[in-house]
């Protein structure tokens, strides 16, 4: 019973904050909205027994990603006039969630049908999934280091500033 | 607690995020929406990793944040790259490659 009330009351924080992300014309209230969500799904992760991966969300998501977006749309600093003018922005959201809907439906009940019950198992607990990583799945950890590194110098190249021709000489 | 639960708010949140990426025209919601939907997807491994009873499933969600985070620093500086060209976070108005293509 109570895993169930708080289940509620993530997924409610979780809705409602990605909803507010899309509504929003202000990208730092969006933000704000993301920032919502992500939090829910520490909890979610916690809720389903994986206390490493509710920690690794926190200081992942909500750490690093959502501050350095907040970050970003403070820098960019896009006043009224530079944000895209959306007229028909409730309209197109409401043609879009009618078009998206019989597909969430589909994800739902072909997913529900695959399994009904939990299966019971212990703690994911962070022993476990160290081993793991450098056991089984040592070649995935590895490509994702390598992902990160060619992010981190391609997010550098493509955000510095073009050099002028006088500053090259 | 029934994993339906968690497989509605998966796909109710996968919903959401497609539906911000097709109907905004806002760089950053845009990027926010593809965050969201990478996410609805990490919370339905792991899901999976609780219903098969395997750890696998959490693994690859640990994984994914890595996966995630290096989305987000390139997507970032591609928005900033963007402002920088023409001051604005309006994703119609970086339409230069259709234009040449109508010049040849």
């Amino acid at each position: 019973m109570l895993e169930l009330s708080l289940f509620s009351a993530l997924a409610l924080f979780m809705l409602g904050g990605s909803v507010a992300m899309i509504l929003n014309t202000q990208p730092l209230f969006s933000a704000f909205g993301f920032l919502v969500a992500m939090l829910g799904l520490a909890g979610m992760f916690a809720l389903l027994e994986s206390q490493f991966l509710a920690l690794a969300q926190i200081m992942v998501s909500v750490g690093a990603i959502v501050v350095v977006s907040m970050l970003t749309i403070l820098t960019v600093n896009a006043k009224e006039e530079n944000l895209p003018y959306e007229p028909y922005k409730y309209r197109w959201i409401i043609f879009s969630a009618l078009l998206v809907s019989p597909l969430s439906l589909l994800m739902y009940k072909s997913m529900t049908l695959l399994h009904e019950e939990f299966n019971g198992i212990d703690v994911v607990d962070t022993k476990l999934i160290g081993s793991m990583l450098f056991s089984k799945w040592v070649l995935p950890f590895e490509i994702v280091s390598v992902l990160l590194l060619s992010a981190m110098v391609g997010a550098i190249v493509i955000a510095r500033k073009k050099r002028t021709k006088v500053e090259e000489r | 607690m029934k994993p339906e639960l968690f497989f509605m708010l998966a796909s109710l949140l996968f919903s959401i995020g497609l539906v911000g990426v097709v109907s905004r025209r806002n760089l950053f919601v845009i990027y926010m929406s593809i965050e969201l939907m990478l996410s609805a997807i990490s919370l339905l491994l792991v899901t999976f990793s609780k219903v098969l009873g395997s750890a696998d499933g959490a693994v690859m969600a640990l994984l994914m944040i890595g996966v995630i985070a290096a989305e987000a620093a390139l997507f970032l500086a591609i928005i900033i790259h963007l402002y920088r060209r023409n001051r604005t976070v309006d994703s119609d108005a970086y339409n230069g490659l259709r234009q040449e293509a109508n010049d040849a």
